[in-house]
């Protein structure tokens, strides 16, 4: 049998053959990644707590990746692709639209619940696995959960390991409780006061619910929310000091708490404490170092590593290391946990190719090797969040942050009433 | 409703209004004298806040002292401005000027995100937790130096113009500017002192409020956004309007935090300045342009 050579065939054999040579990348074999969009707000307002996430994130893809990558899948390497937000929330879904139109597979972001709750829309339209590493606003999974429920959407593809606003509320007031009962002492009087964003206004509504229906010894007397972010809050305060607080409990962003604070010290609020259900701007080493004395003894309930863990304490100093001298905290905590959980997903995941393959194997997610502080494994309940993560009470002490509540995660006591200068 | 706090929040108000007036004098005169609406302006004042940074933590001079060297920074950079770019735009029209004064405030943002990182600063000063209590009520040292100094810069710039040949000059080139040029004035200089004066008023302004306001490089647009608000209350051009402007703006907002939810502030800053547009167009102080 003789094999005549035709134009046909000819044709066919030297395309291929310049194919090949021409666009050999695509062919050969490459080392393998999987891709996932990290979107945080790295620059504008939020910048500080951004970049520490995106550290966080590239610390744990580096760990991955150095100790053989995603094993069960062949030693596949996670590769980032970085998003910024700009802390303009609707760029959330422009950068998740350009991350995924480069081939993410996966979404990871992005800190603040406005860029976030953009980024689900692409999520859900477009079918990538998204797992929040931080935003606290209770609708960002629960409207996508209903809409799923209602037959509207057929999967969910939006997971989040992150207390909700709700959780932190719950959990906020049951640590006041706690702390005042371990105290021995009786405030009757507590002032809320909120930075006036998507995130302040659910975590403040989620500490007035948990209140109401904990029905405590004291009483939310004075609700002010202020603009954020704030140009001035002397009138913020004085109104405060009118309310004749035992409490301050305040929820701010790193730039309205570098204005809270000093003001709430210059006029001169005798009270027993400011105790806060939990934001950014108290803990970070660079408003500690801003704030230096205004900070000392105020608490505040805020997702914080598990210092107790010994890994946690290499992976702060890593991070230290890397960062220019700041702390493991709240945002590189997680973002580094979210990445270890997508690993974790990855190896028990039936295929890396079908996103509704990721899904199963979110959905089944029982993560018990995070550096945070969780109640249990993480664990992805109905409406797609870790119930088991939950925040520590921490207190700023020495101008340090140290855990001091609940009792097995404190690494010291607590001091409260705060000593009257 | 506690009249301690009423007056509580008519002193901290009008106190805060200096600072607002003198941010917002500095763009006035820009947009007076060139008629150039500088968008940048947020931005060069959060320059002139990171010199005062630089300056305290670097060389220990507290910022108090170092506005006016804060104010000659921020005219040099002015004056460079002026001459290497807004000079050639100064004719063209709103669009182009617009879109140039936004890439400047773009590029100043950005070299202070690269220069001094993201996260709020505020500069320590000693003079920023003295407090004076007059009965109740509480008078901020800070706030109370900076209206000072910001009356005085306003009343200095006021003379600048009125009684010396240069701010003649710059008053001529802003009335008439064919009349200053066939008189042989030259318009160019003009116009680069005037805006290096306009940004040296900015400068100081951020010099004088690092140590009560804190400041991100993001910050500026805000900064812009209000200087802006008060230059229309008070009527583009006018020095008196935008000094009476910002005094204004500052107690309707603090007003507007005592007496509503203190979110709802900004809607009386903006609820004055859509009420003074519908009765007085031109702003409190301004002229109709012919």
């Amino acid at each position: 049998m003789t094999h005549r050579l035709t134009r046909r065939t000819f044709l066919e054999t030297t395309a291929g053959g310049a194919a090949v040579l021409g666009f050999p990348l695509p062919l050969r074999a490459q080392p393998k990644t999987f891709k996932i969009g990290a979107i945080h707000p790295v620059t504008g307002a939020l910048a500080e707590p951004g970049q520490a996430c995106r550290l966080g994130a590239k610390m744990a893809v580096d760990a991955i990746n150095a100790a053989g990558g995603v094993k069960g899948k062949g030693g596949i390497k996670l590769e980032l692709l970085l998003g910024d937000t700009q802390t303009k929330p609707e760029n959330g879904r422009v950068e998740a639209e350009r991350v995924v139109t480069r081939g993410a597979q996966m979404l990871l972001g992005s800190f603040d619940s406005g860029s976030t709750n953009a980024m689900v829309s692409v999520a859900q339209q477009r079918r990538v696995p998204f797992l929040i590493d931080i935003a606290a606003a209770d609708p960002i999974t629960a409207n996508v959960a209903q809409s799923v429920k209602a037959g509207q959407q057929k999967v969910q593809y939006v997971y989040r390991n992150f207390p909700t606003g709700s959780s932190f509320g719950r959990k906020a007031v049951q640590y006041f409780i706690e702390i005042f009962k371990e105290a021995n002492v009786s405030p009757k009087r507590v002032v809320l006061m909120y930075c006036n964003d998507l995130f302040g206004q659910n975590q403040a509504h989620g500490f007035q619910a948990a209140h109401k229906t904990a029905n405590p010894s004291w009483d939310i007397v004075e609700v002010i929310p202020w603009p954020e972010p704030p140009t001035d809050l002397s009138t913020e305060v004085s109104k405060a000091k009118a309310a004749k607080p035992d409490i301050i409990a305040p929820i701010t962003r790193p730039a309205s708490a570098l204005l809270l604070f000093p003001e709430i010290r210059k006029q001169r609020i005798e009270m027993m404490g400011i105790v806060g259900p939990g934001s950014p701007g108290i803990y970070e080493s660079g408003q500690i170092v801003q704030l230096k004395e205004d900070l000392e003894y105020v608490l505040t309930s805020v997702p914080w590593a598990n210092f107790k863990n010994p890994k946690t304490a290499t992976a702060a100093e890593e991070f230290r290391r890397r960062s220019g001298g700041k702390t493991f905290d709240t945002n590189s905590g997680y973002s580094y946990d979210a990445v270890f959980v997508i690993a974790d997903i990855l190896e028990r995941a039936t295929a890396l190719d079908d996103p509704d393959a990721i899904v199963d194997a979110m959905k089944k997610t029982n993560y018990s090797s995070g550096l945070m502080q969780y109640g249990g494994p993480v664990a992805f309940n109905e409406l797609g969040d870790n119930a088991n993560a939950i925040p520590t009470m921490i207190q700023i002490l020495s101008q340090k942050p140290v855990a001091v509540w609940p009792k097995e995660a404190a690494l010291q006591k607590f001091v409260f009433p705060r000593p009257r200068a | 409703m506690d009249l301690t706090l009423v007056l509580q929040g008519v002193v901290s108000g009008l106190l805060f209004g200096g600072v607002y007036s003198l941010m917002a004098v500095g763009l006035t005169l820009i947009f007076g004298v060139m008629r150039v609406v500088n968008f940048a302006h947020g931005d060069m004042m959060v320059w002139g806040m990171y010199l005062a940074y630089v300056l305290a933590t670097r060389a220990g001079i507290d910022p108090y002292a170092s506005f006016l060297v804060c104010a000659a920074a921020l005219f040099a950079l002015g004056f460079v401005v002026q001459r290497g770019l807004v000079d050639r735009i100064v004719d063209a029209p709103h669009e182009m000027q617009i879109l140039l004064m936004l890439g400047v405030a773009l590029v100043l943002e950005n070299v202070a995100l690269v220069a001094f990182g993201p996260e709020p600063t505020r500069v320590r000063s000693p003079l920023a937790s003295a407090t004076l209590w007059l009965g109740p009520v509480f008078v901020d040292v800070a706030r109370l130096v900076t209206f000072l100094v910001a009356v005085a810069l306003t009343t200095a710039l006021w003379a600048f113009l009125f009684r010396t040949d240069l701010g003649r000059t710059i008053r001529a080139a802003a009335d008439n500017t064919y009349g200053a040029l066939v008189v042989g004035t030259d318009v160019r200089r003009v116009y680069a002192v005037a805006f290096g004066v306009g940004a040296a008023c900015v400068g100081a302004a951020g010099a004088l409020v690092s140590p009560i306001l804190p400041f991100q490089p993001p910050t500026g647009l805000s900064l812009s956004v209000a200087s802006f608000n008060i230059v229309i209350i008070g009527g583009m051009g006018s020095l008196l309007g935008a000094f009476v402007g910002g005094l204004l703006v500052s107690l309707a907002e603090s007003l507007g935090a005592v007496f509503l939810k203190p979110s709802l502030k900004e809607l009386f800053s903006f609820s004055l300045l859509i009420v003074i547009l519908l009765i007085r167009p031109a702003g409190l102080f301004g002229r109709r342009s012919a």
